[in-house]
């Protein structure tokens, strides 16, 4: 329906964006001058610990921010077109399941209890497309098969299917418009190792049959290592590195990346994990100079100062002063 | 598309058959639940059979009375006499079936309920002229109904839309005033009966002062209808007044916490139009607490009928249950009961009926156990 302008441009570009939550203690920045990109058929991974601002920034893509959420300010512009300024009308409408599709974090609740699922999977064919109850089931039929769940499960209520399968359904609900984007928020959090495997592969194969572009928002770094073209970190509300994840997982250039990859158990490898102290600062009020300052070993006097955004190749970008003009990475 | 379809048959057929077990099972229990309740009425009523000496006590009495009240009997010996007494008092006691032990006659008297065989008032008659208690409580029964259905059916749907709107805008000045406007509820209905006789029908004469229709009762059958609308009025509005408040404050309260549902929230993302999300996403998963609410309200407002039914003359089963006690007429307190006890089941049963059609997790549980 959009028109693909350039294949190369990006598909979505986000710029400054920034957004609070108001709380009695006073504003919360969640999301905080986030710079990204992403392009078609690539999926980005979002890491970073719990309440860095990932999930909000997925919130906010969407505009399914709770009722205490300030205005987002910055851009979020969609093949070009700014969608922050779109009213709620025209996104509900032109964005959200045309373009942009989500998969919940706590997908186990995302379902209606009262509601079959095949209906809840179908809805957004016959809301966006105005297409016949038999032709959005007959899809969704087709997008169930595709996430590996037999189509007589649409006759299902919710709580008679698994959590896998919940999980599967809610992810054929985001893919039966066939978007252009799908944002995965923590979308195996709740899963074990085996479902999570075999999650992933399904989004591998969609990507791949496809072309659907991921942003794939997680904790965590071993699943997020599957799927990953691209991953930003975020901290703080920040994002404080973005590489290819090739060059991500082996050379990381960010302090805060590196002891993030040391803090995770490997299979293959000796060394024990070696945990980050401290906690992550308030984003109440968040600490003048580098937010990871405080626990990070390697600071010196420039982190007093908020740090630039350094690239130390092409596609590399990091948030630190380390690798100004020939700094140590 | 044949394979989807006749899934969907499957899928129809299996709710319907879970549907009828549940149903077969809450109607088997609900039975139970009125069996002991009527017979724990009539052992209490009966204090355990103590009754029945009190009884047979007054049996004598009365025998003795009469017989010695009657001026044929004055020339017979005292022993003639007193055969006579002992022979009607066995008679009574025959006819009472007293010489029988009073566990079996409750048994009796508990199917006598169950079938709403309720027995003869002995005071009290119909409007038409009957002793019998079911001809008086079913007399009364309809007006009981209808003023409360009535009123109830109102307060439910102004307050679940008043509600929801009010979820939407959480905050406004509108909202805020409903809060405050909650602590009304604390007084009953009849409370605010006695205002509105006071400024609506003898300051400003808008409507009648109280009964159910006009005296003489018109021919008509629109006119009468006509009558009995306006006599509904005030009590009506009274019920209206002490329970609006607080039903859209909860309401709203509870529609606020399940629009924060995960799912609510999927709704929004995926682009459904809002009257749509508020229709299936949160009104639908929370219709069967809302007619739980609904119906224990309803429930709760028989407690109040006797009050307000007497502050509105309204002749109800309320007023009834007022005189019976005023009268000391067991067998109609004991009948009202009975009857009370089975409205009460048919109500629980209409709420678990709907429970099952309204959310298919009730009926899996049903079918499973």
């Amino acid at each position: 329906m959009a028109v693909t302008a350039n294949p190369d441009s990006p598909l979505l570009e986000i710029e400054d964006l920034r957004m609070q939550y108001r709380t009695e203690q006073g504003p919360v920045n969640a999301v905080d001058g986030v710079n990204l990109e992403i392009r078609r058929n690539e999926a980005l991974v979002v890491l970073g610990e719990s309440g860095c601002g990932k999930s909000s920034l997925a919130k906010v893509l969407l505009r399914t921010l709770p009722r205490n959420a300030g205005r987002p300010s910055g851009q979020v512009r969609l093949d070009g077109r700014d969608v922050l300024a779109l009213s709620e009308d025209r996104f509900r409408r032109e964005v959200r399941w045309v373009r942009i599709a989500l998969v919940m974090q706590a997908a186990m609740n995302a379902l209606n209890p009262v509601v079959r699922v095949g209906e809840q999977v179908a809805e957004p064919l016959r809301i966006h497309r105005g297409w016949s109850r038999r032709a959005a089931m007959a899809r969704a039929a087709e997008a169930f098969e595709e996430v590996g769940i037999a189509a007589d499960f649409l006759q299902r209520y919710p709580h008679e299917l698994s959590g896998g399968m919940r999980q599967r359904a809610v992810l054929a609900m985001a893919l039966v418009t066939d978007p252009d984007l799908v944002i995965l928020d923590e979308p195996t959090s709740a899963l074990d190792v085996l479902t999570q495997a075999s999650i992933m592969n399904v989004l591998k194969g969609i990507k791949r049959d496809r072309g659907t572009s991921f942003v794939l928002i997680t904790h965590d770094v071993a699943t997020s290592s599957e799927l990953a073209d691209r991953v930003a970190l975020m901290y703080a509300g920040q994002v404080v590195e973005e590489a290819p994840a090739e060059a991500f997982f082996t050379a990381p250039a960010h302090p805060y990346s590196q002891m993030l990859m040391a803090s995770v158990p490997r299979l293959r490898q000796e060394a024990a994990p070696v945990p980050i102290p401290g906690r992550p600062p308030s984003l109440q009020d968040p600490p003048a100079g580098c937010r990871f300052a405080a626990r990070c070993p390697r600071r010196f006097e420039r982190c007093a100062d908020d740090p630039a955004v350094f690239h130390p190749d092409e596609r590399h970008r990091v948030r630190c002063w380390l690798h100004d003009a020939g700094g140590t990475g | 598309m044949t394979e989807s379809a006749t899934g969907m048959r499957r899928g129809l057929g299996r709710d319907l058959r879970r549907l009828t077990v549940f149903t077969g099972k809450r109607l088997l229990a609900l039975l139970v639940t009125v069996l002991i309740g009527v017979y724990l009425t009539i052992v209490i009523a009966n204090m355990g059979g103590q009754v029945d000496d009190l009884r047979l006590a007054q049996i004598e009495t009365t025998a003795a009375e009469a017989v010695r009240a009657d001026p044929a009997f004055h020339d017979l010996p005292s022993e003639e006499r007193n055969e006579l007494i002992e022979e009607q008092v066995a008679l009574e006691v025959d006819r009472l079936r007293l010489d029988e032990p009073f566990i079996w006659r409750s048994f009796d008297y508990l199917y006598q309920a169950m079938i709403l065989d309720l027995g003869r008032a002995e005071e009290m008659h119909s409007d038409a002229g009957s002793r019998e208690v079911y001809q008086i409580i079913v007399e009364r029964l309809p007006a009981t109904l209808l003023l409360f259905g009535t009123a109830n059916l109102l307060v439910f749907f102004v307050a679940v839309f008043a509600a929801l709107g009010l979820s939407r805008r959480y905050g406004s000045a509108m909202d805020q005033s409903v809060i405050g406007l909650a602590p009304s509820s604390a007084a009953p209905g009849w409370f605010y009966g006695i205002f509105l006789i006071l400024l609506l029908a003898f300051i400003w004469p808008l409507f009648p002062t109280g009964g159910m229709v006009a005296v003489p009762p018109p021919e008509d059958g629109w006119a009468y209808a006509a009558s009995v609308l306006r006599h509904m009025a005030l009590p009506v509005l009274a019920m209206f007044i002490s329970q609006i408040f607080i039903s859209i404050y909860s309401w709203r309260t509870f529609f606020l916490i399940h629009s924060s549902e995960d799912y609510v929230e999927m709704a929004r993302a995926k682009g459904l139009p809002d009257r749509l999300i508020e229709q299936r996403y949160i009104l639908r998963p929370t219709l069967s607490p809302i007619v739980t609410s609904f119906l224990l309200m309803l429930i709760g407002l028989w407690s109040g009928a006797i009050i307000l039914e007497q502050v509105f003359n309204w002749p109800g089963l309320g007023t009834l249950l007022f005189e019976a006690i005023g009268h000391r007429d067991t067998p109609v307190i004991i009948g009202s009961v009975v009857i009370f006890a089975y409205l009460l089941a048919i109500t629980v049963f209409v709420l678990d009926f709907l429970y099952a059609i309204l959310d298919p997790r009730v009926r899996i549980e049903g079918g499973r156990s």
